[in-house]
């Protein structure tokens, strides 16, 4: 692991109608650290992860990752942002109904502007590497939880991104599709991959995750180192 | 408050774009609505409609004074709803010119008042005759101010040794006299017919039961009581004749606009409801019984809409007013062309109960949905549609954000349809009316440019002196005038045709005629070679049972002559002339009148200058401008236009709903894409794309739609007045007009679509992503 920094919040604050969501919270991740967020209900753990994907903005602070201020930024660039050095995966998956599992993946090299056959190329590597070459050409209402979620964790691989960040990922599967998605984290963290993971299964933090925050009330309650599991 | 109320309320608050898209287009479609339902009221009977209003006479009848006294006429009521008269009539013959409105005898009545029972009279400018010495003129209502200063310049009649002094102008659409006085008056003018008007109970249909009605009124009187008498349809053949043209054009746009309303009104009110199937779900939840859903639903539509169908309304009902009152005003049909209760209640009640109507649809469809289903038909992933094209599409070169939209039609093919629709008649009404205007224009255009643009003829009697100089003369004039490029100059004169019973009036031609576009309003044949050939319009050839080839003997001055017709022509000589034209020959007997010069001024000539030079050159002639657009093509052309952009924003509000609910329908895909790196611009462009598409199709297949229209409805709407246009009217369509009209599609999709795929750019993926 080295000692870069690719996320850095200093003293971030987000308010939502006069109620603070996140309240001076101050962050760093380095590169290749698996860091699991964690916290109860309305505790500000979704607010922390909008901030560094660049998906909302800070009332006050600084929001660094990948050495760039993306509180600084517009929309168009913090897209361009996200585009090249961010992927995400969310619960419910959010891929497109109409597009083949391969497609769907293929897209996100495809905004980039990388031509339909190199972006297929890359999305095949990515299958095979996932396990699901079997299915690239399903779509997704025929794909079982896992599948949907693993499709989605190729469609975030597939810029090579800095950061990888996950909402609740197996918090819509069942347990069997939940620890291959874990198992699945675990694994590119193991190759390099920083990982930020929000969520409230203590036993997806503790298998995925070197290091978890625990939220409360807007602050960071509590830093902690983690032995994975 | 009711919990219908408080669910329906807030479900209007929260949607406030819809909301607002649904009221806008209810607002544009009734104003559509009632607008085309006044054209289409005021064009199904404008002349039974206005003779209503006048209580016209079915029958305006003459008797002898010295045989039946009116007493016995005011007696004879068998069949009759009402009458009017006795009214002593007489026809004079003015001695002096009262002005270019009376030309040769005219039909005087004397009656006290322009009220009562039959033809109430539109005493329009001045007033009635209050004492002997007075006379009010019939002609129909004119606003302009050259009419006015017309009228103005009219100021005695003298005939029979008496001078009448024009108090009034007033119009009888039953053309029951040319002028009216008072009975004293009328009594010393020595009446030689005694008027009655009658309007008959019963059918009144046909000429023929017109005839039997008047037969029963005069049953009792003397054999030869009845000097003459004419049915009401005399009067509406002949104004058919010039209305029908018009009253048809307008008609067509009054059916394509009920049309367009009715579909988007069912696009937009459908689509509301059907995206509103998560909300329904969590209504049951909570405890509303289906029927409880579906009034929230049906009141959530009912009240933008009831806000839009009264404004649209009151908007339509001042749109139709003056537009309907100043096409009839200047047909002479009636003077209250104001809006009918019936359409306004169409606009009130026809539009907000359709609007239940494609509500009521899908929200039968709620009604039956369990809370689960329906609470999952929002949120649980979808079975693709399209799919074959969206993997054509995204293999494709095109930028990813474009590949996308072109596919998003795909995914929603019933609301891609309705959508289509809207933008397919959107760019039918704009193909159509273009060329509607076009082809009016056109028809201004050869008329004007037939009769040069401008005309002169010598000064007429009683508006100075006429000119002094001899035909040749006033030609080599004008021609020397600067400014001047053609000249023709055409000789009028009765000819008897053997074999016909009324002679024809012949317009004998010379110089720049056959070059001043007379050549260019052929329907068919060729233009004279020969002193032995005439060309005529069309309507002479059909009215006189002639066609291209027939070979005519002319009785002129004595000599007999056969002439062959070589042409037939769109219209004739400008003027009252729609006679047959002839080459030029020098005829006895025509006085200075009886010619009628035709300029065309060079490219850029002054007019103003030029008329000043005509009048300077030669005090008795009269020259005017010839090329303005009578205003009845401003009319059509406007109301087209109107009806255009009206329908082309009805139809841009369709595509602004459809893409508004895609973007609610597709938030999560859209925060998704926006994720992973999709630009607020890539997000515009893919969802522009989507629509723009569509108005590329909707251009490729409503241009020819809208073209076959054109087609079909301006030569019915010309044939429907016996009339036959050239080609040159028809074929209106260039290269580069067409290029535009599939603009026009692209261009309505566009707008449409700008609107909601901004403020698509703008959602808060955070919100969209974690609120699902």
């Amino acid at each position: 692991m080295t000692t870069e920094t690719v996320v850095r919040l200093d003293g971030v604050r987000k308010e939502y109608g006069g109620t603070a969501a996140l309240d001076g919270v101050s962050l760093e991740i380095r590169r290749g650290e698996a860091v699991a967020v964690m916290g109860p209900s309305g505790c500000g753990k979704s607010t922390l992860l909008n901030m560094i994907a660049g998906l909302d903005r800070p009332s006050a602070g600084e929001v660094t990752v990948h050495g760039e201020r993306l509180d600084l930024m517009n929309e168009t660039r913090l897209a361009l942002f996200r585009r090249h050095h961010l992927g995400m995966i969310f619960q419910f998956f959010n891929l497109l109904d109409d597009l083949s599992a391969l497609d769907n993946v293929a897209l996100a090299a495809q905004l980039t502007g990388s031509s339909a056959a190199t972006a297929r190329r890359r999305a095949l590597e990515l299958f095979d590497e996932l396990g699901i070459a079997g299915r690239r050409d399903v779509y997704p209402a025929a794909l079982s939880g896992g599948e949907r979620q693993r499709v989605a964790v190729a469609r975030a691989l597939m810029n090579r991104p800095a950061l990888l960040l996950a909402d609740e990922p197996t918090g819509a599967l069942d347990s069997k599709a939940g620890e291959q998605v874990m198992d699945l984290l675990i694994d590119l963290n193991q190759i390099g991959q920083t990982l930020l993971i929000v969520t409230h299964d203590e036993r997806l933090a503790h298998r995925c995750a070197s290091r978890l925050v625990e939220l409360a009330d807007g602050r960071i309650a509590r830093e902690s180192a983690l032995d994975r599991v | 408050m009711s919990a219908v109320w408080a669910a329906a309320r807030a479900a209007i608050r929260r949607r406030k774009l819809q909301t607002f898209v649904i009221g806008l287009v209810v607002l544009l479609c009734t104003t559509t609505t009632v607008v085309s339902l006044a054209l289409l009221d005021a064009t199904s009977a404008p002349f039974d409609r206005a003779f209503a209003e006048q209580r016209g006479a079915h029958a305006v009848a003459v008797y002898d004074p010295a045989v039946v006294t009116g007493t016995r006429l005011a007696a004879a009521k068998s069949g009759v709803e009402s009458a009017a008269g006795p009214f002593g009539q007489v026809v004079l013959d003015p001695e002096n010119d009262p002005g270019p409105l009376l030309r040769g005898q005219i039909t005087v009545v004397g009656r006290a008042d322009p009220g009562g029972e039959v033809d109430r009279l539109d005493l329009w400018r001045g007033r009635w005759p209050s004492a002997p010495g007075e006379i009010v003129l019939n002609e129909t209502r004119m606003d302009d101010p050259i009419g006015l200063q017309i009228t103005d310049d009219m100021k005695t009649v003298q005939a029979g040794g008496v001078t009448l002094t024009v108090v009034g102008w007033a119009y009888s659409l039953s053309a029951t006299a040319d002028a009216w006085v008072t009975p004293e008056q009328m009594t010393a003018l020595r009446p030689t017919g005694t008027q009655m008007l009658y309007r008959f109970s019963g059918d009144v249909s046909t000429r023929e039961a017109i005839e039997q009605r008047l037969a029963g009124v005069t049953a009792g009187l003397p054999g030869q009581a009845l000097l003459a008498a004419r049915p009401y349809q005399v009067i509406k053949e002949e104004m058919a004749e010039s209305a029908g043209v018009y009253l048809a054009l307008l008609g067509a746009f009054g059916v394509l606009g009920l049309l367009v309303a009715v579909i988007i009104v069912g696009n937009v009110v459908s689509g509301a409801v059907v995206s509103g199937f998560r909300h329904i779900g969590v209504l049951k939840s909570v405890g509303f019984t289906p029927r409880q859903v579906v009034a929230v639903y049906l009141t959530m539509v009912t009240v933008p809409a009831m806000v839009g169908a009264v404004t649209g309304t009151a908007l339509g009902s001042l749109a139709a007013q003056p537009l309907v009152a100043d096409t009839f005003r200047d047909l002479g049909l009636g003077q209250d062309a104001g809006v009918r209760i019936w359409v306004l209640a169409a606009g009130l009640i026809g539009v907000p109960g359709l609007v239940l109507l494609a509500a009521l649809l899908p929200a039968t469809r709620a009604h039956r949905l369990s809370a689960a289903e329906a609470i999952s038909a929002g949120s649980s992933p979808r079975r693709g549609r399209g799919l074959r094209i969206q993997r054509a599409l995204s293999g494709t070169r095109l930028p990813r954000s474009v590949s996308l939209g072109l596919g998003l039609p795909f995914a929603r093919p019933a609301r891609t349809a309705l959508t289509m629709a809207s933008l397919l008649l959107g760019v039918t009404t704009v193909t159509f009316a273009t060329g509607l205007s076009e082809s009016i224009l056109r028809v201004a255009a050869l008329s004007a440019e037939a009769g040069g643009n401008v005309g002169v003829v010598s000064r007429p009697p009683g508006l100075g002196e006429g000119t002094q100089r001899t035909p040749a003369e006033v030609e080599a004039m004008l021609r020397a005038i600067p400014g001047t490029a053609q000249v023709g100059v055409a000789a009028r004169k009765d000819v008897v045709i053997l074999g016909h019973s009324e002679p024809v009036e012949f317009g004998f031609v010379r110089g720049d005629v056959a070059a001043m576009g007379y050549e260019r309003q052929l329907l068919e044949g060729r233009w004279l070679s020969g002193p032995g050939e005439v060309v005529a319009p069309v309507q002479l050839l059909n009215a006189r049972g002639l066609k291209v080839g027939d070979t005519l003997t002319a009785d002129l001055d004595g000599a007999r002559l056969s002439l062959t017709v070589v042409g037939a022509m769109y219209e004739g000589l400008p003027g009252p002339s729609d006679g047959l034209i002839a080459a030029w020959r020098d005829l006895d007997g025509l006085s200075k009148d009886d010619f009628y010069y035709m300029v065309q001024l060079r490219d850029g000539a002054d007019m103003e200058g030029y008329l000043a030079a005509v009048r300077a050159a030669d005090p008795g002639l009269d020259a005017w401008d010839n090329t303005g657009d009578d205003e009845l093509t401003v009319i059509v052309t406007g109301s087209s236009a109107l009806f255009a952009v009206l329908l082309a924003a009805v139809a841009a509000l369709g595509v602004l709903n459809t893409v508004a609910l895609n973007v609610q329908d597709r938030r999560r895909d859209l925060g998704m894409l926006k994720s992973i790196g999709m630009t607020p611009r890539q997000v515009i462009a893919m969802l522009v794309t989507s629509m723009a598409a569509l108005g590329v199709l909707g251009g490729l297949i409503g241009i020819p739609v809208g073209m076959a229209a054109h087609r079909i409805v301006v030569p019915a709407a010309a044939d429907a007045v016996k009339l036959t246009l050239p080609d040159y009217v028809l074929r209106v369509w260039e290269p580069g007009t067409l290029a535009l009209m599939v603009l026009s599609g692209v261009l309505i999709a566009v707008l449409g679509a700008l609107l909601p795929a901004r403020s698509a750019a703008r959602l808060t993926i955070a919100r969209v992503l974690h609120n699902e």
